[in-house]
């Protein structure tokens, strides 16, 4: 397999604002290849944006970040990069799609000529190309009439609207890697279905890399080739979208599964919950972080931290960070 | 409330004007009103720490007693423009319609103008006969008053704008409660809240006012001792005897400074700033400690 | 919480048919704006059973939580009546507004932004019991642990700020204070839009545990339709300000016969992958029309896919169908085959 167009290892995150300090990433390792769609789950506060976009240099104002660990894109190693190189890195190879699209879009200048802007800069496109460019990413993202909507401001669309053209402008630039944190979460359901659609015609056409990051399974489950799932700061289990959401391992996996409703199983099996809380992100204690909700822990798990092992898997290696689910069930898988 | 947060060196030099006001009986060496012909416009000495006037009253005694006279007449003032000013504001926020649309071009009006124009104004109304009962003091007062409260309308007002439109507001009329209930226990806080900081940062403002009125013959009669007329007694001798104006002068630009002072703390409080320098690398140290201790368990098991 | 909860997921409908609890007659609810007359709510008729647990579904700017919020009187009709448990909403509200309160509770979107800022969870708590004077110093406390126990709080809370707790625990504190004044219809605005998933579980089974224990009529507004399946015992979908469609849960989820009805569900992913790669959803173009300009006819004609000619020109009314419920759609004959 070629270089992965992202790649991270052993990346340690700590946030500190004036009141908390917050290890966000703790020892955290993945990659992303051309073609294809990682989806990094985890509920508020697991660390998924941060984790994907923290290396990239895209974190709130007044935190300060401590990154440990290497973040590697187009050959370059982004945690010793200098702020203005990390940038200029990041607009030619990283699209990012947010939730509120007016946090994207510049709603003082219009539609169009913020699209040709970016494809001009990044793409080195010339500016009647980049017109161009811009008109005919505006179709490629469905929206209608794109000659007209190129000289709309952003108020001047619906929601469904600002969102596709929130993601022709991720990819005016024609990135390596399309970065969507929760890009549907915000969306009727079916809105939401047309942008999944979106995401995954564009992926099939450009064979970029897409990182999903997101909350809801079931976009993990239209969209996704490969899953990580995160939990407090850390890689609960990892592995093909099939593996993880069909035969979760990590009790995690497997509770937070189970608390999505699907409503085309007759079986009703019903809605459990996890009980209890995501842990203290303040304070890092000795061994699982999930071993005071999790109904199988014991003692063991509250001082050893549990690495990621292969449980099984084809080509992509299905691994989770669980030895009591691994041993009491005989999944480990050595080969 | 927020004062706990507040840097001791912020609210110190107001509280100084304020503790010398409040036992400047205690603090005066002299009668600040007995002029002593045998020690006109003396220089500082241990009989007069600040030395005397014209009149050979004793300054600092005179300063001290200022002090007083500038407080009470800007408590005065301050409490009864706070209390017109909430309640009239208050009003127009919560009642709203025709009510609200009166009562904001009765505050305009007062806005328009500067407020030391409002006051000049009224005290040339009061100095009519009708008004003979009131004395020049209670005079300054009441102008300085309605010139004063408009401001606080217009902020009590806008508060009670902005916490009628919160979702908690409807939850409370869900549960049942009365408006005068929803208006004392909700809204009322938010608004002395914010018109109580704004008043701490004014309270300079106002005692230049009382100083300025007082400097222009309107305000306190002699011989209360006050800042404003020690500055007009001052003119006179200014070239041989400076002090006179010089010392007035500095207690006045004191005062409205740390009530400046303090309002700039309040203001600057809700700005979040990042995190840098020694309490960055304490957090840093804290986290390494926490790591280590963790590995360690966690190699033993 | 307890298992027992999770493990009876089915539809709570015992109490239903014991007549309606809230009955809605012809409501409209418009706003004048800048931009014209939007019309929110447009001539609704619903009726939720006594005890059921009754879900408003549709998209946003469908109307749903105006509905919801004219139901309790938070927003004034333009037209048309609201009764609940027998009396006219808005004469009860007028002659005896605390004791309409003590029967009928609202919960908001957002638990944060219904709680004063400056009250700790308890006072949060007392706060219902002070307004209508119930109990003395020590029984309102008494009455606050309770409350505490019923949605499985810790005693720990009370002191805090609603700032300082999690989603979950934001969202539990507004149950309990709707549950304070121990009423007997619940209005829901979409309650768990702002939680996490798993979090959504332990809110969702509250709920049903909840109306299990006692016995009250929930109105939930939710846009999840997965969830709405979980726990409902009766839906009402909504698209531009009218009722598309209506009926019993389940026999609804089975067997669903507006176009826009089967459009919504077919548009929720299955979270299994293999379920999900042979699935063929209904995908609608664009977004809904603006309410300010609802369009002739039937108001899904301009997104709906088996769209014909009559639909452009006559708005269907309800009218029964096979899964026992009503329909709003010139298709969706008795006969039940699916549309699509």
């Amino acid at each position: 397999m070629s270089e992965p167009v992202y790649a991270v290892e052993d990346l340690v995150i700590d946030l500190y604002t004036p009141s908390v300090s917050v290890r966000a990433v703790d020892r955290v390792s993945f990659a992303i290849n051309a073609g294809e769609t990682l989806a990094v789950v985890g509920e508020s506060g697991s660390g998924k944006t941060v984790m994907t976009l923290g290396p990239l240099g895209l974190m709130p104002e007044g935190v300060t970040i401590d990154l440990r660990g290497s973040a590697r894109a187009a050959g370059k190693d982004l945690v010793k990069m200098s702020p203005k190189k990390l940038s200029s890195l990041r607009g030619g190879q990283f699209g990012v799609i947010f939730q509120d699209p007016m946090s994207a879009l510049n709603p003082m200048l219009k539609i169009g000529p913020q699209l040709a802007e970016q494809a001009r800069r990044f793409a080195g496109l010339s500016p009647a190309a980049a017109r161009a460019a811009a008109v005919s990413l505006l179709a490629r993202t469905g929206i209608p009439d794109p000659e007209d909507r190129y000289d709309r401001y952003p108020h001047e669309l619906s929601g469904g609207m600002l969102q596709r053209a929130m993601i022709a402008l991720a990819l005016a630039a024609r990135p390596r890697v399309l970065i969507a944190d929760e890009p549907t979460t915000a969306l009727d359901a079916t809105v939401q279905a047309q942008i999944l659609a979106l995401l995954r015609q564009i992926q099939n056409e450009d064979g970029i890399a897409v990182a999903l990051i997101t909350h809801d399974i079931g976009a993990v489950s239209v969209l996704a080739d490969r899953v990580i799932v995160l939990y407090a700061g850390r890689i609960a289990e990892e592995g093909s979208a099939i593996d993880v959401l069909t035969s979760p391992v990590h009790p995690y996996t497997r509770g937070l599964l189970a608390s999505v409703p699907d409503f085309r199983s007759d079986t009703a099996s019903g809605t459990r919950e996890i009980p209890g809380l995501p842990p203290d992100q303040t304070r890092v204690l000795p061994g699982c972080r999930f071993a005071d909700r999790c109904p199988q822990a014991e003692a063991s798990c509250r001082t050893k931290r549990p690495v990621l092992t292969c449980v099984g898997g084809n080509e992509v290696p299905h691994r989770a960070a669980c030895p009591i689910v691994i041993r009491d069930e005989g999944l480990a898988d050595n080969d | 409330m927020r004062f706990a947060r507040l840097p001791w060196l912020v609210l110190t030099p107001a509280l100084i004007f304020v503790f010398v006001g409040v036992f400047a009986p205690l603090l005066m060496t002299h009668d600040p009103a007995v002029q002593d012909y045998t020690a006109i416009l003396q220089g500082p000495s241990t009989a007069h720490w600040l030395g005397t006037d014209y009149l050979g009253r004793d300054l600092w005694s005179r300063i001290v007693g200022g002090a007083r006279t500038s407080l009470v007449a800007m408590a005065f003032v301050l409490v009864a423009a706070l209390v017109i000013g909430v309640v009239i504001g208050s009003v127009a926020g919560y009642v709203g319609g025709l009510v609200e649309t009166v009562l904001i071009s009765l505050i305009d009006i007062a806005l328009a103008l500067p407020s030391l124009v409002i006051a000049l104004a009224l005290m040339g109304v009061f100095s009519g006969e009708n008004f003979d009962w009131l004395s020049d003091y209670w005079k300054m007062v009441l102008a300085l008053t309605l010139a004063w409260w408009a401001n606080y309308a217009r902020m009590s007002r806008a508060v009670v704008v902005a916490e009628l439109q919160q979702p908690y507001i409807e939850a409370a009329r869900v549960m049942g409660a009365s408006h005068l209930w929803i208006f004392t226990r909700h809204i009322l806080p938010h608004v002395l809240g914010l018109v109580v900081v704004y008043a701490s940062a004014d309270a300079g403002a106002l005692v230049l006012a009382i100083a300025t009125l007082s400097f222009l013959g309107l305000g306190v009669a002699p011989p209360t001792p006050e800042w404003g007329q020690m500055l007009v007694d001052g003119m006179s001798y200014i070239e041989e005897y400076p002090n006179l104006v010089i010392i007035p002068g500095l207690a006045l630009t004191a005062v409205v400074v740390s009530f400046n002072l303090l309002g700039e703390a309040f203001a600057l409080q809700k700005v979040p700033r990042a995190l840098r320098g020694r309490l960055l690398g304490r957090k840093r140290a804290e986290r390494k400690a926490e790591d280590q201790a963790r590995v360690s368990v966690e190699g033993q098991a | 919480m307890t298992d027992s909860d999770a493990s009876d997921p089915r539809p709570r409908d015992k109490a239903a048919n014991s007549g309606p609890a809230i009955e809605v007659e012809g409501l409209k609810v418009h706003f004048r704006t800048s931009a014209g007359l939007v019309r929110a709510v447009d001539g609704v008729d619903l009726a939720v059973q006594n005890g059921a647990f009754h879900g408003i579904v549709g998209e946003s700017g469908c109307g749903k939580t105006t509905l919801a919020r004219a139901i309790v009187g938070l927003q004034s009709a333009t037209a048309g009546h609201v009764r609940i448990l027998g009396r006219d909403r808005a004469d009860w509200q007028r002659a005896n507004r605390k004791g309409f309160a003590r029967s009928v509770q609202f919960i908001f979107q957002d638990p944060l932004g219904s709680m004063s800022r400056r009250q700790s969870v308890l006072q949060t708590l007392e706060e219902p019991l002070r307004i209508h004077g119930i109990g003395n110093a020590a029984a309102r406390r008494r009455k606050v642990g309770e409350l505490l126990d019923l949605v499985s709080l810790p005693a720990s809370v009370l002191d805090r700020l609603p700032r300082s707790l999690s989603g979950g625990q934001r969202q539990r504190v507004s149950i309990a204070r709707a549950l304070a004044l121990d009423p007997r219809v619940l209005l829901c605005d979409e309650p768990l839009s702002a939680l996490d998933v798993s979090v959504r579980a332990q809110i969702v089974n509250l709920f049903a545990r909840l109306q299990d224990q006692l016995g009250l009529t929930i109105v939930i507004v939710a846009h999840d339709l997965a969830i709405v399946r979980e726990v409902c015992s009766a839906v009402t979908v909504m698209y531009l300000g009218r009722v598309a469609e209506e009926g019993a849960a389940r026999p609804f989820f089975a067997d669903p016969t507006h176009p826009y009805s089967q459009a919504l569900l077919s548009a929720v992913p299955s979270p299994d992958p293999r379920v999900e790669a042979t699935r063929v959803p209904v995908l609608l173009e664009g977004d809904p029309p603006s309410p300010l300009n609802p369009p002739a006819g039937c108001r899904f004609s301009t997104r709906c896919p088996v769209v014909i000619e009559a639909c452009r020109v006559t708005e269907p009314q309800l009218r029964a169908v096979q899964h026992g419920g009503r329909s709003a759609c010139h298709l969706a004959d008795t006969s039940g085959h699916p549309i699509l």
